[in-house]
């Protein structure tokens, strides 16, 4: 039997696919979110002058970064639950992997951006009598946070697509629901393809609306 | 206002200060030379506390302030300090630089603060840059600025780090007539410089540094046109015939 392009099933299945695709972006947004969050304590841990924070930081980065989030996201779902006695619900499961997940990489854009700012602006800043903190919130980390933008829209891609890993753990995300689909009619080509282009549409999305914040915020001088 | 006693400074094994003493008046103007790597921006970083000496005590404004009790952040107001490489903050607006430091430290309005950053910009010659940014300016305007800023905190000394050194030339004029006025003013300096023909005129005392001892100090008539210390001797050869 000759395989037959049937785009129609695409129409009719819609309107799951985008119940699937409010879910991804849910998790991804609210992963992201506290992710953000993470990340900034992670990577400001790891520039502490305090070594037992540092140390910390440095472990949670390498412990997270060294492990696939498949095998993060199975241990919290499935593993978590048995130590501590609570099921923790898909969905709040799947905005903590990405949350931890990306907090690791975020940490060290966090870092990166931090370091990547002149050492002379810190000396500025304490040389007018603020303090260390008083500088990182003025004058360091508003310059850094702009640096931060084009590896942090990356990291938003990225975490977006590692939404489809959460399938395993049960989460009614995109794929999943293109995979319930596949289930019933078997139309794999035209429903996966379709999935595939939903989240080629958002990440080029994503990149879009980043270049477009990048010339609104003023660029800064390199030095 | 400045009083330095037997200040040595270490990095790693390599000693850069080998106990300099210093004393600096209620409206002296201060300038220190010396060959490079001679430990003289040390000193000034030694006396806002931007390095840690290694021994030895220093006096700002009647604080100890190697005394790890006393709050340097106050310490560092009250001597402020202005960079070789200006280190404006370049996402703030020239007016919001010289305003950050009497809003968050001295605790005024930011009516206040911005009212008394005008008048310094005007002072500097900058009243019409206040809305801009500093990568706007050229390096004598940003230098001006990084001046205003220190003078907003109405500090009791300003410490100079060779302010014109990063600067082209034909700007050098700009922030040195800027820095003759303050001393006019009767505002206390310690200037780490190059620039022979101010600390000629302008200093009230010079003190050479050479191999992290001070070498030679007095007037600038006698310094310059007599100078005894050999090692000074060579150092203003290189410098003048330069």
């Amino acid at each position: 039997m000759a395989f037959q392009f049937e785009p129609s099933v695409v129409v009719e299945t819609f309107p799951m696919l985008m119940r699937g695709l409010k879910l991804t972006v849910v998790i991804t947004i609210g992963g992201l979110f506290f992710g953000f969050i993470l990340g900034s304590i992670a990577g400001l841990m790891k520039i502490s002058r305090n070594i037992l924070l540092r140390k910390l930081a440095g472990v949670y980065i390498e412990s997270i970064r060294g492990t696939p989030m498949l095998v993060q996201a199975m241990f919290l779902y499935y593993g978590v639950p048995m130590a501590l006695g609570v099921r923790i619900p898909p969905i709040m499961a799947g905005i903590i992997v990405i949350a931890v997940n990306s907090g690791a990489y975020i940490a060290e854009i966090v870092r990166g951006a931090i370091q990547s700012i002149d050492p002379g602006q810190m000396e500025a800043g304490r040389s007018i009598g603020l303090t260390r903190s008083q500088t990182m919130r003025y004058i360091i980390w508003p310059q850094a946070f702009r640096r931060m933008i084009p590896p942090l829209g990356n990291q938003f891609i990225i975490s977006l697509k590692d939404t489809s890993l959460l399938m395993v753990i049960g989460v009614g995300e995109l794929l999943r629901t293109g995979q319930e689909i596949v289930a019933v009619n078997f139309r794999a080509f035209e429903v996966y393809m379709a999935v595939g282009i939903v989240y080629l549409v958002m990440t080029l999305g994503i990149a879009k609306a980043l270049r477009a914040l990048e010339q609104h915020l003023r660029v800064l001088p390199e030095k | 206002m400045i009083r330095i006693e037997n200040l040595h400074k270490s990095f790693g094994s390599l000693e850069v200060l080998k106990g300099i003493d210093l004393h600096v008046r209620p409206g002296e103007v201060v300038c220190i030379i010396g060959p490079s790597g001679s430990g003289k921006s040390t000193v000034l970083r030694c006396i806002n506390r931007l390095e840690e000496p290694t021994a030895g005590r220093i006096i700002v404004d009647g604080k100890d302030i190697t005394d790890p009790k006393t709050n340097m952040n106050l310490v560092r107001a009250e001597a402020t300090m202005v960079f070789q490489q200006f280190n404006l903050f370049p996402h703030m607006t020239v007016l919001h630089n010289v305003t950050l430091g009497p809003v968050k430290v001295r605790g005024l309005s930011s009516a206040e603060a911005e009212e008394r950053g005008r008048e310094l910009l005007a002072k500097v010659g900058l009243a019409d840059k206040a809305e801009n940014y500093p990568d706007q300016l050229s390096g004598g305007q940003k230098q001006r600025v990084a001046i205003a800023r220190a003078l907003a905190l109405q500090p009791k000394v300003i410490l100079f780090d060779e302010p014109t050194s990063a600067l082209d030339p034909e700007l050098v004029g700009e922030v040195l007539e800027v820095m003759k006025q303050l001393a006019r003013e009767g505002m206390t300096m310690v200037v780490v410089t190059h620039e022979m023909g101010f600390a000629k005129e302008v200093a009230d005392r010079v003190i050479f540094i050479d191999g992290g001892r001070i070498q030679e100090e007095g007037p600038p008539e006698a310094f310059f046109s007599n100078p005894e210390n050999p090692r000074l001797r060579d150092f203003l050869g290189k410098v003048i015939a330069h």
